[in-house]
């Protein structure tokens, strides 16, 4: 039988596995002298959101040296899976904001690298970029601004005989136009609703508190929310759209809801173009003519640049990312925010946070996307500000407001009651606790 | 005839069976540990943590700020903590009976010798093997006010207003205990069944014999030999009730307002959400303390009527 040799073997698995750690190290990606440079980058859904892997193809096709690898992450529980990961140092080098809600939290835990010198670069007009400074410095980058509009069903308003929203509508006008719809409609023995509102929060408050003069996220007063609370209420009451209790109930989705031509007139975000372009291609939404219009406005004094709402969606380098690294880091998120992401975001239906007439131009030639003038005007034509306001009481606020939505929206509490209730609480729970 | 002297073994012996003894305690302990590994890593490391990080500020990077008895204090005062405990409590006082008393009501229905009654004990127990969200979902659209089913058949009872259910501040969080109650029952059917196995069935034949009725036999006879298995179900129940989370969240998400929220979904909320882990800690804290207190009240209780 032969003899072991214990020492010996332990001294061989020593050597070895040294090897192997040299070896892994110098094939992680970093470079100081100019060499290949992999970077991770966060992401979700690869295979239905295809922003991420044309940004990183686009740029590696310009940049051959550098290759943006994906680490996927649950959609839904995206920012808990980042956090965690972030926390145990295993966070990948450039990571999506995915909600602006939570850039306060990365960036008060000092996990964001400054990128004020990305941000200089870039110029004045990227849309959202002010939402990731901090005392004077900028944390990250948008690649996407999207902005809310008035989704309409060209046929349906055809069928009931009722004029398409022009750039100038008001929300009066708006709830003319959805009882005459509801009326048209009816008589013309279809089943569609003249609007459907989708249960989000972001349906009624994210409208308010871009319109509403004075409006503050951190006042603790909300009464700006009831004018828009009343006519979502009536609105379910009349019959115009679902009401909250059977679209929570039933689970409905505001894809099938606008695409399947149950309802005439929907308020949703910019992303939605490119999934009703997707899933009429595909089949999933029914073959119908359709276009987008400003949200509907306070009222007449913005006709000219309507006030809509949108977060950024942007991105940031991992203050742990290897140093060898962050030079390209920089290059990638520089092109994501420039005219160069913007015009592979833009070529795939996607709103680009820089927006030029090329831009435009690469986003309008998406076969499927409308052409009309107003899709246009909506398109080029908004002032977007934040649903979430970048604040540490962003998060607890919304969490609160999140409960008063329901609460009102399912008939629960009166509208004043709710509001009132949520100021109090927003003062106790969040204002005064800080 | 010789005598053989006994005298002290040989010190070689000695040390080979305490060589013996050591080897099969190392034995023992090898097997054990990887569970003890497991269990000290997983569950008694995060649960030490717990406590110090409840006496934190943390936002879970960085350094956690040691701020004392602060967290608590604050939820002393805080109104949204009041409620979920309040709700918490609600759920517990009617999920705990309602489910205790139909699985066993189940158990005893199906501890005969019918013919089919595997395929009803199957099926009893189908919903707690069930995907949570199916459930949800599927008990959502019953649930549904207008076109829901259940609804309809109110109606033709002649109940003119039917419950709103998950989407009224009233009936919300009745529409979630009978759902929890539903699912659950059968896993808590099955625990009933093994222990009326453990009736003698000769007790059953003398009080039979005596002219006990059926009542009588079940309070004298089943109940008492069930005492075990009962005391285990509520223990169980208990904990499973003030821990409820993830049925809450899919259902209601704690609405609508706060009429269903819970402690584990304001946990949730706070920690995850809010990224406000000292106090989600805190609060974990105070859910363990009330869990603790009652199972013990339950353990004393028992051992009492055991005595």
């Amino acid at each position: 039988m032969q003899r072991r040799h214990p020492r010996r073997t332990v001294i061989a698995a020593a050597v070895a596995a040294l090897a192997l750690v040299a070896t892994a190290c110098g094939s992680g990606g970093g470079s100081d002298s100019g060499g290949p440079v992999t970077l991770s980058m966060s992401a979700w859904s690869l295979n239905s959101t295809p922003e991420f892997k044309k940004l990183a193809e686009t740029f590696h096709a310009q940049n051959p040296d550098i290759t943006v690898e994906f680490k996927e992450y649950d959609p839904t529980n995206y920012d808990t899976q980042l956090t965690a990961d972030l926390a145990a140092g295993s966070g990948p080098d450039v990571f999506v904001l995915k909600t602006l809600k939570h850039f306060f939290t990365y960036q008060s835990g000092e996990q964001l690298l400054d990128v004020s010198d990305v941000a200089g670069g870039l110029g004045g007009d990227v849309n959202g970029l002010g939402n990731y400074e901090v005392d004077g410095a900028t944390f990250a980058i948008p690649y996407r601004q999207d902005s809310w509009y008035l989704y309409y069903n060209k046929d349906l308003f055809a069928k009931a005989g009722v004029t398409p929203p022009d750039a100038t509508w008001t929300w009066a006008q708006y709830e003319t136009a959805t009882t005459d719809l509801d009326t048209g409609l009816k008589a013309a023995g279809s089943p569609a609703k003249a609007a459907y509102q989708h249960v989000w929060q972001s349906t009624v408050q994210g409208l308010a508190l871009a319109q509403s003069p004075g409006a503050e996220l951190t006042s603790g007063d909300y009464g700006y929310l009831k004018p828009y609370y009343e006519r979502a209420l009536e609105q379910q009451a009349s019959g115009e759209q679902v009401d909250y209790g059977t679209a929570t109930t039933n689970t409905l989705q505001y894809q099938a809801q606008f695409g399947t031509q149950q309802a005439a007139t929907m308020v949703m975000g910019s992303w939605y173009v490119a999934t009703l372009v997707a899933q009429q291609k595909s089949g999933d939404a029914q073959a119908f003519q359709w276009g987008f219009a400003p949200a509907p406005q306070r009222d007449e004094s913005t006709k000219d640049k309507p006030v809509t709402f949108g977060d950024p969606t942007g991105m940031g380098i991992n203050a742990g990312i290897d140093e060898g690294k962050v030079a390209a880091a920089k290059k990638f998120l520089a092109f994501a925010a420039g005219e160069g992401g913007a015009a592979a975001l833009a070529s795939i239906g996607i709103t680009p946070a820089t927006l030029s007439d090329s831009v435009t131009k690469a986003y309008f030639e998406v076969p499927g996307v409308p052409t009309d003038e107003l899709s246009r005007f909506a398109f080029e034509n908004h002032e977007t500000k934040a649903e979430n306001p970048v604040s540490p009481m962003t998060a607890a606020l919304q969490n609160i407001l999140l409960e008063t939505h329901s609460a009102i929206m399912s008939g629960s509490t009166p509208v004043d009651e709710a509001l009132q209730q949520a100021g109090t609480r927003a003062r106790e729970e969040v204002i005064e606790a800080q | 005839m010789s005598t053989t002297t006994v005298g002290d073994p040989p010190a070689s012996a000695v040390r080979a069976k305490r060589w013996h003894k050591a080897r099969r305690s190392l034995e023992g302990v090898s097997f054990i540990l990887p569970n003890f590994l497991g269990f000290g890593l997983l569950t008694l490391g995060p649960v030490v943590a717990l406590f110090y990080i409840s006496f934190t500020n943390w936002n879970v990077f960085g350094t956690a700020k040691w701020i004392g008895l602060d967290n608590f204090t604050r939820l002393l005062a805080d109104k949204s903590f009041h409620r979920a405990l309040l709700n918490t409590l609600y759920y517990s006082a009617l999920h705990i009976p309602l489910t205790l008393v139909l699985s066993l009501g189940l158990a005893l229905l199906l501890n005969r010798e019918l013919r089919g009654v595997a395929f009803f004990r199957t099926a009893a127990f189908f919903p707690y093997i069930t995907s949570i969200v199916a459930i949800a979902i599927a008990w959502n659209l019953l649930f549904s006010k207008d076109a829901g089913p259940l609804n309809q058949i109110l109606g033709l009872f002649g109940v003119d207003d039917p419950p709103g259910w998950t989407a009224s501040s009233d009936w919300a969080m009745p529409a979630v205990i009978i759902v929890g109650v539903w699912r659950e029952m059968g896993y808590y059917m099955l625990l009933f069944l093994a222990g009326l196995q453990t009736v003698p069935p000769e007790l059953h034949e003398a009080a039979r014999i005596d002219g006990a009725t059926a009542w009588q036999r079940f309070r004298n006879v089943t109940l008492p030999c069930l005492r075990p298995t009962t005391f285990f179900v509520t223990v169980m129940l208990t904990i499973g009730s003030f821990k409820v989370f993830d049925l809450i969240l899919v259902m209601t998400n704690g609405g609508p307002g706060q009429s269903t929220l819970v402690l584990s979904q304001y946990i949730y909320q706070k920690g995850l959400v809010e990224n406000r882990f000292g106090y989600a800690s805190a609060i974990s804290v105070v859910l363990f303390a009330l869990c603790m207190l009652v199972t013990v009240v339950q353990f004393a209780v028992n051992r009492r009527r055991a005595a």
